[in-house]
């Protein structure tokens, strides 16, 4: 024990199993990645071409890898968007006290917690066509039966509401926790002042709200960016390339058509897009903490 | 007297119902004949009860796929805390030179928020390396990328409560460092590691994409990829993936009864 104590200090002996652990799987990874991206190969380095930087002006000019960053941006939005609105009105919903009010929360959590793949065999069979749920609904009510995975137009958006479904419970409890932690005094000191209900949600709710809503927002951008499990067994990309995101993308040329190089080189475009959003999450995180 | 706000009580019911429909959906067709769920017709409830579903995902063997999850589970779990808590322990009480604390912390936040395709790759590569390729160890290993750095920011702040100064009070006692973490720090955050062995665990059974590149043998498929076989290979098995759906939830739906109280802190966390 004395040899340990004194040879070494003690943060280095304690940090760096999880330190060597994240870099074989990180570090190493990354800079593989980086280098094969100027290669022209279907494993490693041994029988890869060198070739410069034509993986990436391949890529740039190539309409698979526009639509794939096309659809990723398209479903990031969406999705972002819509399970913060949803959110924000759950846990403002939420936020006053009811009868029943905690038997409610944790079922409306519930989806969260499920795998996606369970989720997407549920909605699998809901979009069905013929015997699906959601049609049968619709023909109850005299309404003509979606294409929900088949139509190009509509695919897209059948992915982002099964991922409301599931994540909208994510953004309601950090609103919620949001909500809670604003002072009741805050409210109390308003109403005395005689803030009209509208004003004090717009001027005080609001404002108050904003870091809770932006740190949202932010981690369901970053996850939505690398969306892969509901496309793959949902549309599997389809119809044509109409679904097909990045993550997708990378899979389909490294793993389907071991064209390593090139998807090495999308995989880098990955990364620089995902270390902005990180940046963006990183400066907001220690605002918050600076506060 | 209180009002009983009436309209808040009905939206919020309501929305609970909508929310549930799809899991209530699962749970009713697990038990509904093929027959019936085919039909044109609006089925909320079985009007026959059938185990048959259930029946034929034993036959398959299919308790062997969820012995894999679990398998994985516990060793993801395991690892990301034996890792975890020393890094978490030393990021927190330790001076490190160069802020050395801080780049760190950093790092960590990177690896979080990178998306797992862009590491495939190359860890493809890893994993043969060790000869770990179509392994549930492998697994283990590769499920760090997600475990390790959620595990340390989690602990991060359960280390961060335990109070300093019983510490400093068996320091002048001359417990050694290692000691105190044993007999100290480790039995004050027990309600820490539960929770963040919950996430981890949770985390780890939901996997997907790691597990359906890096294990090819289907005996050794984890639930997720079964089920994305089952999923893509017919296009209306929904008993049995309505019975295979409510056995892989019902682990992760009595845990989150459970541990309610510690949700928002886990979430806020971000997992996924």
């Amino acid at each position: 024990m004395k040899a340990f104590d004194r040879s070494l200090p003690a943060w280095l002996v304690l940090l760096s199993p999880a330190a060597i652990v994240l870099f074989i799987l990180t570090v190493y990874p990354i800079a593989r990645v980086l280098l094969l991206s100027v290669f022209q190969t279907d494993y490693g380095f041994a029988d890869a071409d060198f070739v410069g930087s034509e993986n990436y002006t391949y890529l740039l000019s190539n309409s698979g890898f526009q639509r794939a960053s096309w659809n990723t941006v398209v479903f990031t939005v969406m999705a972002t968007a819509s399970e913060v609105g949803l959110g924000l009105m759950l846990a403002l919903l939420f936020n006053r006290r009811f009868p029943g009010r905690f038997v409610v929360i944790p079922i409306i959590v519930a989806p969260y917690v499920l795998a996606t793949m369970v989720v997407t065999a549920i909605w699998r069979a809901w979009f069905h066509y013929d015997f699906g749920f959601l049609n049968k609904v619709l023909r109850a009510a005299h309404l003509p039966p979606v294409e929900w995975l088949f139509n190009p137009d509509i695919a897209m958006l059948s992915l982002v509401l099964v991922d409301i479904w599931q994540t909208a419970p994510f953004v309601f409890l950090i609103l919620l926790a949001g909500l809670q932690s604003i002072s009741p005094d805050v409210y109390e000191a308003a109403r005395i002042d005689g803030a009209k209900p509208v004003n004090i949600f717009f001027r005080i709710t609001i404002p108050l709200l904003m870091p809770y809503i932006l740190i949202a927002a932010l981690l369901r951008s970053i996850e939505s960016f690398k969306i892969f499990d509901k496309v793959y067994a949902l549309t599997g990309g389809g119809p044509g390339r109409a679904t097909e995101t990045l993550s997708m993308y990378v899979y389909r040329l490294g793993f389907k058509f071991f064209d390593i190089g090139l998807a090495s080189a999308a995989a880098v475009v990955m990364i620089v897009i995902a270390a902005v959003l990180a940046a963006v999450y990183a400066i907001k995180l220690a605002g918050g903490r600076a506060e | 007297m209180r009002r009983v706000p009436l309209i808040r009580m009905g939206v919020a019911f309501g929305v609970a119902v909508l929310f549930a429909m799809p899991i209530v959906w699962m749970v009713s067709t697990s038990v509904t004949p093929p027959g019936d769920y085919v039909g044109r017709t609006l089925v909320l409830w079985p009007e026959h009860l059938t185990f048959d579903h259930y029946r034929a995902l034993w036959e398959k063997s299919v308790w062997r796929n969820g012995l894999n999850s679990a398998i994985v589970a516990a060793g993801t779990t395991l690892v990301a805390l034996a890792l975890g808590l020393p890094a978490a322990y030393a990021l927190t009480r330790l001076r490190m030179p160069a802020r050395l604390d801080i780049g760190f912390l950093i790092f960590v936040l990177l690896v979080k928020l990178a998306p797992p395709i862009v590491l495939a790759i190359p860890l493809y590569h890893v994993l043969r390396a060790f000869g770990l390729l179509d392994t549930l160890a492998g697994l283990v290993l590769v499920y760090q990328v997600y475990a390790l750095p959620f595990a340390i920011w989690m602990l991060l702040g359960f280390v961060r409560d335990v109070p300093y100064s019983i510490e400093e009070a068996a320091m002048i006692d001359g417990a050694r460092l290692l000691k105190r973490l044993r007999t100290i720090v480790l039995p004050l955050m027990v309600p820490g590691l539960v929770s963040t062995a919950v996430f981890v665990a949770i985390m780890s059974w939901n996997e997907f994409l790691y597990a359906l590149l890096f294990v090819q043998s289907p005996a050794l498929f984890t639930l997720p990829p079964y089920v994305a076989t089952l999923i893509t290979e017919d296009e209306t098995l929904w008993g049995q993936l309505a019975a295979i759906g409510f056995l892989a939830s019902l682990p992760v739906l009595i845990v989150l009864g459970v541990v309610q109280r510690g949700l928002t802190r886990g979430f806020a966390s971000g997992t996924h």
